[in-house]
């Protein structure tokens, strides 16, 4: 499909004013990296032959080695999903008899609603204006005598404060959890995620950066807790009609979704290679348009090159959901960056209702760009152009959406 | 055969592998490569795709129900179904159960209040619940055991005088009949498993059945917002969501249920056949259906006219690599979590206390053959027996 970008010469040949699209197929933001299907099924005849699809199967627990292994951590712990594994985590780890876990605003949109779950009351923290991620200083000052836990979220790119959050749980005795979903592959100073806090929780949905389907993953170092989250995740149970735990439930990693993990954890360091490449054209790409910033991976430690988000500036023509419904025209799956921002939803669950200003601000800058398997410097390049033209011909099409709003 | 021969005491075990009593049902090597082929060409893994698409289509017909919702697995899909239906307070189920069922109300914030059952269909007792009533009982979780049926007309009837919410786990009752129509459609939701010891299987899944458009729109906005249709409030969402692998392996086995479920029609009737002349022993026959899929086999013990405990029984089978497996043991009420809720009415379950005791599950399903069946059958025939010397060996051994 090479209709579309080069014959944008007017503002109506855009796809949201009429005019043809730019990609046939959409350009998302997700990861859906395939392994090698030889590869898959060698990893899935392991289980076929066992007649084990499930229950901690040979595969689940393969992957569970490999996984410590790769994070630097004691333990790994497999579950269905990266959602209920914070479920259980989360649980696990609060301090019993507090009721508020602190978690940043600007994060996943259904971090309020795991938490839920758990039926502690999220309180929503500051991030910092240029890492977007929580700080010791803005989670400290969350803190308070109900304060149960911390869950400190790595942003879409690059870490969080880990020392810094990490001393302050330590100093004051609050357990600290990292939602490590988008830091896979990252390190910082202090070494590999993974084994940091009391534990970290990681996502294989296929859109993340290691695909098994769906299913996520803890690690951590407490042996106690990796002990008690493997049985949880399989209702309490050691052996056969044992119960030992309450509050367990079904989080089981199937044989199936362990295989496409483990295959695709074989080719984790191409996928990065890949990655670095589509990062490396946005980078050159994007330089030469002003009033938007990538954000930029910091490369003197490991890190995947995964996501790609930018900041429109305050000299970019347009607001960022416009220019979202702009390129989602052109099936450029480009996402506003955690917006709205969670405190800002409406929530019928408890919670501490929050004012946040640097979130609020942030929340209405970002957007995230498409990556992934699906995308090629090609397209890219398409995409680098189609924004070029957004750029030059901001103050029309600007005007072009007032007039169809006024309409 | 001598008694001496026995594994237990020192014999060579009867079976090489050790024959489990899950179905295990699976498709052949083959099948799944093109299966799995299939979802690498579409490069689509999960989020509603066409295989869970086509899956919740095809179900909607089998069991002919107009919503089918598929998710993860049965224990979440009991949570989004006690979430969607609002259900507070408390709610009624029998405690002769598997642990997911109160555990799936624990994690939405509802008591379970445990009800007997019936001592012959081992389904629960609708007469004995208007006594556990009060203001804070919001609904009942009726449970279809044993690939059986706990009376859903019945249940529908009761709960409706009364102004209760129902619903059914139905993690058992996969293709079963009453009066000639698939439970599917009984009470607000019905909530079946996919686990790969149902006959059904997705390795790990479920699904959610309902004639409720409001209900459905509102279980697909729980389970997440891909495939959710039209926004709707909820409370809080989750993450339910099957994939495209388990949706290829649901659909390759809803193809061989039919082969499937007569194979364990088959079984069932040598063990009918060969158990009713043992003393002590009484199949199961699965209660208040039309058709069964035969996915559980399970017995009661009587150690009075077998000459053995259940346990006794249990240990014998294992060491001749039969995992037989007493099923539910200990009876919800009194496991971890619940126990201590339970101080006063702990005792309030004789029938279900007596069947936790009693009850024993025998192989069935894929690995198991009509040899293999005969064999065990002649096994346990062989216990009663030699009950009296194999009784020697048991004593004073706390099992």
């Amino acid at each position: 499909m090479k209709a579309g970008i080069s014959t944008k010469v007017q503002v109506q040949d855009l796809a949201c004013f009429g005019g043809s699209r730019t990609f046939a197929e959409p350009k998302s933001t997700s990861s859906l990296a395939q392994p090698d299907f030889d590869n898959f099924l060698q990893y899935s005849k392991k289980f076929f032959d066992r007649q084990h699809y499930t229950n901690n199967g040979v595969l689940a627990k393969m992957l569970e080695e490999r996984l410590a292994e790769f994070h630097g951590a004691r333990h790994c712990v497999a579950f269905c999903s990266g959602f209920w594994g914070l479920v259980l985590a989360m649980t696990t780890l609060a301090l019993k008899g507090k009721t508020e876990i602190i978690m940043p605003s600007l994060t996943y949109r259904r971090m309020a609603d795991i938490a839920a779950w758990t039926r502690l009351k999220p309180r929503f923290c500051e991030v910092n204006k240029s890492t977007l991620a929580p700080t010791r200083q803005t989670v400290g000052e969350c803190i308070n005598a109900e304060t149960a836990l911390i869950v400190a979220v790595h942003p879409i790119v690059n870490c969080c404060d880990i020392e810094g959050i990490v001393k302050l749980g330590q100093e004051r005795g609050i357990p600290v959890l990292f939602d490590s979903v988008e830091s896979v592959y990252e390190a910082t100073n202090a070494g590999k995620v993974g084994g940091f806090g009391d534990a970290e929780c990681f996502s294989m949905h296929a859109s993340k950066l290691l695909n098994g389907f769906e299913g996520g993953y803890i690690t951590t170092n407490n042996s106690e807790l990796a002990h008690r989250l493997a049985l949880l995740r399989t209702y309490g149970f050691e052996g056969q009609d044992n119960c030992v735990f309450a509050g367990g439930l079904n989080a089981k990693l199937n044989e199936v979704h362990a295989a496409m993990a483990l295959a695709n954890l074989d080719e984790l360091e191409q996928l990065v290679t890949d990655n670095r490449q589509r990062y490396r054209c946005y980078q050159a790409g994007l330089a030469g348009i002003s009033g938007i910033r990538l954000l930029e991976f910091d490369e003197t430690s490991k890190t995947s090159y995964k996501n790609i988000v930018v900041e429109l500036l305050d000299n970019w023509p347009l607001k960022r959901d416009e220019t979202v419904a702009i390129l989602n025209a052109e099936n450029i799956l480009a996402r506003a960056y955690y917006s709205p921002p969670l405190h800002q939803k409406q929530m019928s669950y408890p919670h501490i209702p929050a004012t946040l200003e640097v979130t609020d601000y942030l929340a209405r800058r970002f957007m995230l760009m498409p990556c992934g398997a699906f995308v090629t410097c090609d397209d890219i390049d398409r995409i680098i152009m189609l924004l070029k033209y957004i750029k030059s011909n901001g103050v029309e099409i600007a005007r072009r959406f007032a007039e169809t709003e006024s309409r | 055969m001598k008694s001496c021969d026995f594994a237990v005491l020192g014999g060579t075990a009867t079976f090489e592998k050790m024959l489990p009593v899950g179905q295990l049902y699976f498709p052949s090597w083959d099948r799944y490569e093109v299966a799995m082929r299939g979802i690498f060409d579409r490069r689509y893994y999960t989020n509603q795709g066409p295989l869970v698409l086509q899956l919740e289509a095809k179900l909607q017909e089998f069991l002919d129900v107009k919503h089918v919702i598929c998710v993860t697995n049965a224990t979440i899909g009991l949570m989004m179904a006690a979430e969607a239906m609002e259900l507070t307070g408390k709610v009624v189920l029998p405690s002769f159960t598997f642990l997911a069922s109160a555990q799936s109300l624990s994690w939405t914030g509802i008591e379970p209040v445990f009800c007997d059952i019936d001592p012959v269909t081992h389904q629960i007792d609708i007469a004995k619940i208007d006594e556990l009533l009060d203001d804070q009982v919001s609904g009942i979780m009726g449970v279809n055991l044993w690939g059986g049926a706990c009376d859903p007309v019945a249940l529908e009837k009761f709960a409706q005088a009364r102004n209760l919410k129902l619903y059914f786990d139905s993690a058992h009752a996969f293709g079963c009949e009453v009066e000639h129509q698939k439970i599917a459609r009984f009470g607000s939701i019905e909530v079946f498993s996919f686990h790969a010891t149902k006959v059904l299987s997705a390795t790990e899944g479920g699904c959610l059945c309902t004639n409720d458009d409001a209900l459905a729109t509102r279980l697909r906005n729980i389970r997440s917002s891909y495939g959710a249709g039209k926004p709707v409030p909820v409370v809080k969402t989750s993450n339910g969501r099957m994939s495209e692998a388990q949706a290829a392996i649901a659909l390759l086995s809803l193809e061989d249920f039919p082969q499937n479920q007569q194979k364990n029609e088959t079984l069932y009737h040598i063990y009918e056949d060969r158990l009713k002349h043992i003393p002590g022993i009484k199949l199961v026959k699965p209660a208040g259906v039309t058709f069964s899929n035969y996915q559980y086999l399970v017995c009661e013990v009587d150690e009075c006219n077998f000459g053995l405990s259940r346990e006794s029984l249990i240990a014998v089978l294992k060491a001749e690599n039969v995992n037989a497996r007493r099923y539910f043991y200990p009876g919800v009420h009194r496991s971890v979590g619940y126990i201590n809720n339970q101080t006063e009415q702990i005792d309030s379950l004789p029938v279900t206390d007596e069947l936790c005791a009693t009850c024993i599950q025998l192989p069935v399903g894929a690995l198991v053959d009509s040899d293999d069946v005969i064999t065990i059958c002649e096994l346990i025939d062989k216990c009663q027996r030699n009950a009296d010397h194999l009784k020697i060996h048991f004593a004073g051994q706390d099992i």
